[in-house]
């Protein structure tokens, strides 16, 4: 036993379960003893780490002459010894087999919608046409910051939010209003992560156009958010930003100067 | 020596394979260029014909009442002996050529009013823009007669640069909020009649809260058809357009409503 | 009389003719001009934007190389010259050599490039003309220039070998550098200018009124002229690994694998070397994209782009992990590396985690139940991972676990006599414990401040991992002063695979390079100059990655099959001549031993 443990073959072996086991339960049931959010890793991901991992045992295993030769070994003695003549034939089955099952797998026709990859922050256009008027986006900041009373559009931004976006969005801005649970994607939540990132012209942008203003890498078709160019005025919509910005308790990211 | 070669080659071979299989891989985004036409640059026929087609079948709503139905001439089918819009259209008005004339019908529908139609149909400069007018009527130029419109129209009529077929609905056209003005601005009065103004085609405004309740006016405004159409205008049933529930926002259409509800 | 009416006619005509005829092909060529101004050609089977494509990326490797190998020749002849080590000095030769050959290759490509534009994309190739026609005839006199610099350099080399002369020729090398960088900022203007116009240009500005200047200096030059130099630097450094682990791998001699193995690490060691400041250098190229346009710059790093990263971190990962692999196996050579294998497993480790980091992506693929579970496309944990704080963290990280390989490489086979030799190790610890701190503090803080300081933030990391690098290497050559060796290199007995990591290393460079081109140009969408001409042929579409992939595959093989050719070229014209390492004590030092190849015998005290 302590052998096998000394051997370089079957502690990458052991390195290799490890690590799985880590990528596969570890990130998925760890985080929320600690009270951190966590989820089951996507497959993909999940080939990603293995492979990465596989390719640094690998290098470890080979980076030194004699623990290279050492680690050869066990595979030598299955494909040559006499004495692992069953072993030898019951892997010829069984490898050959293994791919046969996972390629069936990955050709079966599934039911499942195939996975899209969809953009968050897709690129927002240099320019848009708001009810007939175009805006230049590029550079575009907040007029209402400067102009009149900030609380006073706060006002007007609360009021119209309440008005319009809570039955998504939520009252607390956590994504969670009362249709949240109807729509995939959830609707955003207005949280220091999410909007801090983000000008100020590319909510007014997201706001205005909705989900199907979208351009094609942000999946038009998955949201369900409207645009609200049709309802709210020009002067609404900076104030519902404004008002975000606000409950969220972060600054929009600004233009660097030129 | 030939084994070291092969060896070389199936490395760099099977690096670059793997690179270009991991791309493959992943869910494939290909950026797309823009279907907005580019109307101020040398745009031609067959663009504006296409765009003014997709703006009549879609955003324009022209075919809530040109092409089905008998409250407007249909502009899709000929004409009994003068053909097909493209073609009459020339001959309308004295001095007008076919161009002229289908601009000034989109834009002035009032002046020209075909023989036993009634004047209902709205102002489409308000809810359309300049170059998306124009596109309309390369559209219908096009059905039996020869595209003129060109850029040179387009420019002159100061198109707005954002302004693309793309703008699928009608914007509102303004936010106000006070009652009369949205009447006058949505063109109820052209049919409805309120005191001593607006035509009498439909039902008169004058005192439909005694008639009606909120409900009934909200529904009739939002989806003509989903009501009964008021005793002794049966006849003009689907005339009304269906368009207001994307013209007029949710504050405006409780504005139009309640003024309504007090009409009594 | 029937001559002379003849005679008389013709001449008519002939007068006619003359005084007729400019005026003539004059209004014909209006009237062409006017009538048929063609905007696309095509090109079959592959397209119009194909064929300019694989043209513009084979000759972009060949021009790289070019000028990444004078700059590592002028560095190795340098070394030669200050140092007595005639080893680099034949080492430059024999890459000079190289170069002639592979200058006409990429003055072809460059031609099939010009001749592919001007017929298949004749309108925007005049629009290019009309604004950067002066650049466009000094660009093409300074190619002149460059190769007869180019020829001077290499033929001159045995006439010019000694004293005064050879720094004459060193200055020759330098020369020719300066030409070579000269016509590349020329030419980065160009490209430059199709992504960054003036911002006061408008699809309506007329070309001729554009300032020169300002579309010359536009707002990514610069940035694309420090990425591309070092880029180049890099390339050439691996391109030299490659040619000379495939030599190695036929060498039929110790003397020719020693003189090969050593020529590898030479080639591995610039090339690492110059990667790890790239990353700084691509960091100011995308801040001057963003600030330039936002949508251009968020199309590239969140748009139909944001993908692209995620390949390109996994091929920086091969870089990483194949260049420290090839130090790790090179230890085995180096008496006293033993001391250090043992932390060889904990370099990895960083570097293993460091590559998992850098290539988890934000968003992530997952079918529908993998999403419901995860709530959406971003995992509630691990796309804490996904953003810039963290990649800058691992990136850095990877930097400085890279950097250790090499001091403990450099390392192994010295024993310092200084006395302070101990308490310099530890302050060589410390600096690395302290950039390694100061890294991972403003990668964790990153995550509770505002974007913009948080883009502050990478500067400090990058600034940390400079300082100790600088430090340490300062304090590692006074500390080498008059160390004793444990032993000497045993150059050539390095196991096969290592090699195959150069060739890996080559590959994935070049990979990396057609990559980033891509990215480069293919964030200017459906524009052939951002927002002033548009693209409006059949190929303006910019493709998925997938298909991409495709392409820069067709142009890194084209460019390898050619550069293999070139080399074997090379090898036909001379073959190599080797220095072979003598033992002091030896009877063969100062002769010339016709069995090794006529090479020349060579003593060489061991350094």
């Amino acid at each position: 036993m302590k052998r096998y443990l000394r051997h370089p073959f079957w502690q990458s072996g052991l390195v290799l379960i490890a690590a799985y086991l880590v990528v596969t339960l570890g990130i998925a049931y760890l985080p929320p003893i600690l009270g951190i959010a966590s989820a089951p890793v996507p497959g993909s991901v999940v080939l990603q780490y293995m492979a990465t991992v596989l390719v640094g045992i690998l290098l470890y295993v080979s980076s030194d002459e004699d623990r290279w030769r050492e680690f050869k070994e066990p595979v030598e003695v299955m494909l040559t010894s006499p004495d692992k003549r069953y072993v030898r034939s019951a892997l010829l089955v069984a490898i050959p087999a293994l791919i046969g099952v996972l390629t069936f797998f990955q050709v079966r026709p599934t039911v499942a919608a195939p996975p899209n990859l969809r953009s968050i922050h897709p690129a927002p256009p240099s320019q848009i046409s708001f009810r007939g008027q175009p805006i230049v986006l590029d550079r575009l900041e907040n007029p209402l910051r400067h102009e009149g009373d900030l609380n006073e559009h706060l006002a007007v931004g609360r009021r119209t939010y309440y008005q319009n976006c809570v039955a998504c969005h939520g009252d607390a801005l956590d994504g969670n209003g009362h249709f949240a649970d109807a729509f995939s994607p959830r609707p955003l939540e207005f949280g220091t992560s999410t909007i801090a990132q983000l000008t100020e012209s590319f909510v007014f942008w997201r706001i205005a156009k909705g989900g199907v203003g979208l351009p094609r890498e942000g999946a038009p078709w998955n949201s369900a958010m409207p645009a609200w160019e049709d309802v709210l005025t020009e002067d609404e919509i900076w104030s519902v930003s404004i008002f975000l910005y606000d409950q969220a308790g972060v600054s929009p990211r600004t233009w660097e100067a030129e | 020596m030939l084994a070291t070669n092969l060896k070389i080659l199936s490395v760099v071979l099977g690096t670059i394979l793997f690179y270009t299989y991991l791309a493959g891989s992943i869910p494939q985004v290909e950026s797309e260029v823009p279907a907005e036409l580019d109307l101020s640059a040398n745009v031609t026929a067959e663009e504006l014909v296409a765009a003014g087609e997709e703006l009549y079948a879609g955003g324009g709503g022209c075919l809530a009442c040109h092409g089905t139905g008998t409250r407007a001439p249909n502009l899709l089918e000929p004409d009994g002996a003068t053909g097909l819009i493209g073609e009459r259209c020339g001959q309308r008005v004295e001095g007008m050529v076919c161009k002229e004339y289908l601009h000034a019908s989109l834009i002035r529908p009032t002046d020209f009013v075909v023989p036993g139609f009634d004047p209902i149909m709205p102002d489409m400069s308000r809810t359309l823009s300049e170059s998306q007018v124009w596109t309309l009527v390369a559209y219908l130029e096009s059905l039996g007669g020869e595209v003129t419109v060109s850029s040179e129209d387009l420019a002159a009529s100061a198109a707005d640069p954002a302004g693309g077929a793309t703008a699928g609905s009608a914007a509102p056209a303004s936010t106000t909020m006070e009652p009369m003005a949205l009447l006058e601005e949505n063109q109820c009065l052209v049919c409805h009649q309120l005191g001593d103004q607006g035509a009498p085609i439909g039902p008169p405004f004058t005192d439909v809260g005694a008639r009606r309740d909120v409900d009934f006016i909200r529904s009739k405004v939002l989806d003509p058809a989903s009501v009964q159409p008021a005793e002794g205008y049966e006849a003009l049933a689907g005339t009304m357009p269906t368009t207001f529930g994307t013209q007029l926002s949710a504050a405006q259409l409780e504005v139009i409503v309640q003024f309504l509800a007090e009409q009594r | 009389m029937t001559f002379r009416r003849i005679g008389r006619g013709s001449l008519r005509l002939l007068l006619a003719t003359l005084f007729v005829a400019p005026f003539l092909t004059d209004v014909l060529l209006a009237q062409e001009a006017v009538g048929a101004v063609r905007e696309y050609g095509d090109f079959p089977v592959i397209g119009a934007r194909g064929a300019v494509w694989i043209a513009a990326q084979v000759h972009l490797l060949f021009a790289a190389f070019v000028l990444g190998v004078p700059m590592f020749a002028i560095g190795a002849e340098a070394i030669g010259i200050f140092k007595k080590d005639t080893r680099y000095d034949r080492l430059a030769k024999e890459f000079t050599r190289l170069l002639v050959i592979a200058y006409s290759a990429t003055a072809i490509w460059g031609a099939v490039l010009v001749f592919f534009l001007t017929t298949l994309y004749p309108a925007f190739w005049g629009h290019l003309a009309s604004i950067f026609e002066v650049s466009m005839w000094f660009y093409v006199g300074l190619f002149f220039f460059e190769s007869f610099t180019l020829y001077l350099y290499y033929y001159g080399w045995d006439r010019w070998k000694l004293g005064r002369a050879k720094l004459g020729h060193w200055g020759l090398g330098i020369l020719l550098n300066i030409w070579g960088t000269a016509v590349m900022l020329i030419a980065n203007s160009w490209l430059s200018y199709m992504m960054s116009p003036p911002a006061e240009m408008t699809p309506d500005t007329a070309p001729e009124m554009v300032q020169f200047w300002s579309a010359f200096a536009n707002a990514t030059w610069m940035p694309i002229n420090i990425h591309r130099i070092i880029a180049n630097v890099v390339f050439g450094g691996a391109i030299v690994a490659a040619y000379a682990a495939y030599r190695f791998l036929l060498a039929k001699s110790d003397e020719e694998r020693a003189h090969y193995d050593w020529m590898g690490y030479v080639g591995n060691l610039i090339a690492i070397g110059a990667l790890i400041v790239l990353p700084f250098a691509g960091y100011y190229l995308g801040r001057e994209i963003y600030e330039y346009n936002q949508q251009m710059g968020i199309t590239m790093m969140g748009g139909f782009m944001s993908w692209l990263w995620i390949i390109q971190a996994v091929l920086i990962g091969v870089l990483f992990l194949a260049g420290n692999y090839y130090l790790w196996v090179g230890m085995g050579r180096i008496p006293g590396a033993e001391r250090f294998t043992p932390y060889i497993k904990y370099m990895l480790v960083v570097l293993v985690i460091g590559v998992i980091v850098w290539a988890t992506p934000h968003t992530m693929i997952a079918d529908r139940d993998e999403l419901a579970a995860m709530g959406g496309t971003h995992h509630p944990f691990l796309g804490a991972l996904g953003v810039m704080s963290a990649k800058n963290t691992a990136v850095n990280l990877m930097i400085l676990t890279t950097f250790l390989s090499f001091l403990l490489y450099r390392r192994a086979n010295l024993r310092p006599t200084i006395a302070w030799a101990r308490s310099g190790t530890i302050v060589q610890g410390l600096l690395f414990a302290m950039a390694a701190a100061v890294v991972l503090f403003f990668g964790i803080y990153g995550y509770f401040v505002t974007a913009i300081v948080r883009i502050g933030f990478s500067v400090y990391q990058v600034l940390a991992v400079l300082t100790a690098i600088v430090g340490v290497v300062v304090l590692d050559v006074f500390m080498a002063r008059g160390a004793e060796s444990r032993g000497e290199i045993r150059w050539g007995q390095m196991p096969a695979r290592s090699q195959y990591a150069l060739f890996v290393l080559v590959v994935t460079f070049t990979w990396l390079m057609g990559l980033m081109g891509f990215a480069r140009s293919g964030i200017r969408q459906h524009w052939h100059v951002w927002e002033v001409m548009r693209d409006t042929s059949p190929w303006a579409a910019t493709p998925a990655l997938g298909p991409a992939a495709q392409m820069i595959s067709v142009c890194v093989l084209i460019f390898l099959v050619l550069i293999a050719f070139i080399f074997w070229l090379g090898g036909l014209i001379e073959k190599p001549q080797l220095v072979v390492r003598l033992r002091p004590d030896d009877p063969r030092v100062g002769e010339r031993d016709p069995a090794v190849h006529g090479s020349e015998l060579d003593f060489l005290p061991a350094d």
